[in-house]
């Protein structure tokens, strides 16, 4: 009944996107059939160079989260743990984290270019606080009594950490992992849209400024199913990991 | 105090579930300076007995438990278990129940059973036997892929029972273990721990604020002054076993009840 409802809301949906520029409520020009649209997708991911723009991109994510999730989590671990750190570091980290990371874009261009590596650095600095912030979130969330009930039953420090400190931790952990991958897809997108010579921005960017809006609806559908799909990937371990929540 | 721990370290081995403390100070150091929890504390819980102790509240009666778990360390004196002084948690000469069943809200019921054997890495097969041998002793056998947040209190105390049990440790402490419960369901789950008692022969040492079920569950009473808590009396509880719910009746009871009352009421201020 559920899944019903949904797939009718998203059969309206395409529907309405469909009906609207073909009797005339929207402009086709500005708004393409959806059908128009697919077949636009359709012939764009048939090309080899939309799939490697795809692939710059990806890989510019991936790096980004692959760096961000390890560093982020061992400063967070960190400030988590240590009581004087976090009452010196906490205000700075907060205040960084409220300031939006867009402003520092022409920055990172100026110092590293607009290559991949610059997209990666963007990404990094991106994601940097929500990991951290989450994982020392994560740590606080460990209850010393579960701590202290592992240590009578004479678990080492290594074991305290592997079945206590893991496990409590993981919920809050991959929830900020999944907000990272979110906040860090939208930084390369973004840096890539401002200065680039590759990937799935930096064609968006160009389908726009030339008025190509076929293939400009197209990359957003296209994009917009990667994330959604990364998003739920995330949730679905996130589910399996905290069922024993609540 | 030394020469009793000689005498019994010379002549045959002590017992394995039996306890001995001597001496045994403790303080803790917080900002308003030392703060005397136990003072001069001595007890001898012999192989199979059942000890319940009594006190006010902040009387250090938890603070003794963790001593003797090897959770915290005394300020001076001496614990020995079977004959060998208890200096960390050992959780293959003693098993500990919280007030706060503290389970692993991650694992299933059997899995918090199993933990302690899991530390050990003892194999898969052995653990889970063991496990549910454990669940079943305590009445939980169709619980065992429950999660904790899936239990009630009583059920959740049972598990945290069962998980004390399952290394069969021959010493069982028990800190307030159903205060948390209601109480029909406590009155149920103390015939529960008897019966459990009965049929491993544990050395049990109980801290409760209920005198009833003190009286009801010791084979003896101590019971500690406020702080710093001191042994101010022992008191043998010569109630057959098994106990009944109609001993609580009885003239015997409630006589050794007021006996324990009349020491630990508070003083008007
Ligand atoms: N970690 C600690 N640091 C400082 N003082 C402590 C600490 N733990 C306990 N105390 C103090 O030591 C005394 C004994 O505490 P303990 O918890 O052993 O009492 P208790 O008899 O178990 O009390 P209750 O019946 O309320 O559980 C109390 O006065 C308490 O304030
Ligand atoms: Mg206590």
């Amino acid at each position: 009944m559920l899944v019903l409802g949904r797939l009718a809301l998203l059969a309206g949906f395409c529907a309405l996107w469909e009906a609207l520029p073909r009797v005339g409520l929207a402009d086709p020009e500005l708004l393409p059939p959806f059908s128009t649209v697919l077949a636009t997708l359709g012939e764009l991911l048939a090309r080899p160079a939309l799939l490697a723009d795809l692939g710059t991109t990806t890989l510019e994510l991936l790096v980004a989260v692959a760096l961000a999730l390890p560093l982020g989590t061992l400063l967070g671990l960190a400030l988590g743990e240590n009581e004087r750190l976090a009452r010196i570091f906490d205000p700075l980290v907060f205040f960084l984290f409220s300031i939006p990371k867009s402003i520092f874009l022409p920055l990172f261009i100026l110092t590293m270019g607009i290559g991949f590596w610059q997209k990666v650095a963007f990404g990094v600095f991106s994601t940097l606080f929500i990991v951290l912030m989450s994982a020392a979130a994560a740590v606080r969330s460990v209850r010393p009594d579960h701590v202290f009930t592992a240590r009578a039953f004479g678990a080492s420090r290594a074991q305290i950490a592997w079945r206590v400190y893991l496990p409590s931790m993981l919920p809050i952990l991959l929830e900020g992992f999944r907000l990272a991958v979110i906040f860090g897809f939208t930084a390369v997108l973004l840096a890539e849209m401002y200065a680039s010579r590759t990937g799935m921005g930096h064609q968006i960017a160009s389908w726009g400024e030339n008025f190509m809006l076929q293939r400009l609806f197209a990359g957003v559908l296209l994009l917009s199913v990667v994330a959604i799909a990364m998003n739920e990937a995330i949730r679905g371990i996130e589910a399996r990991c905290s069922h024993w929540r609540s | 105090m030394q020469p009793l721990a000689e005498l019994n370290r010379d002549a045959a081995p002590a017992p394995r579930g039996m306890i001995e403390v001597s001496g045994l100070n403790h303080a803790y150091a917080t900002r308003q300076g030392p703060v005397q929890a136990l003072e001069n504390v001595a007890l001898t819980v012999g192989q199979g007995r059942f000890t319940v102790i009594v006190g006010p509240s902040g009387c250090g009666k938890s603070s003794l438990l963790m001593m003797l778990a090897g959770l915290r360390a005394a300020s001076a004196g001496q614990i020995l278990c079977a004959g060998r002084p208890i200096t960390a948690p050992d959780p293959d000469r003693v098993g500990v129940v919280f007030q706060e069943a503290n389970l692993f809200p991650w694992l299933t019921a059997l899995d918090n059973v199993a933990f302690p054997l899991t530390l050990r890495r003892a194999p898969k097969a052995e653990r889970q036997a063991r496990a549910r041998a454990m669940l079943e002793l305590v009445g939980l056998g169709d619980a065992a892929t429950r999660y904790p947040h899936e239990l009630s209190g009583g059920m959740k105390q049972r598990v945290s029972i069962a998980r004390g049990l399952v290394q069969d440790p021959p010493v069982l402490l028990l800190d307030e273990p159903f205060a948390a419960l209601d109480e029909q369901t406590r009155m149920a789950m103390g015939e529960e721990l008897l019966r459990i008692w009965a049929a491993t022969r544990k050395t049990v040492v109980f801290v409760t604020h209920s005198l009833t079920e003190a009286v009801y569950l010791a084979d003896e009473v101590l019971v500690m002054s406020a702080r710093p808590g001191r042994i101010i009396d022992r008191m043998p509880v010569p109630l057959p076993r098994p106990r009944s719910y109609e001993m609580m009746a009885s003239a015997e009871f409630g006589r050794l009840r007021d006996r324990i009352w009349q020491q630990i009421k508070a003083p008007a201020r």
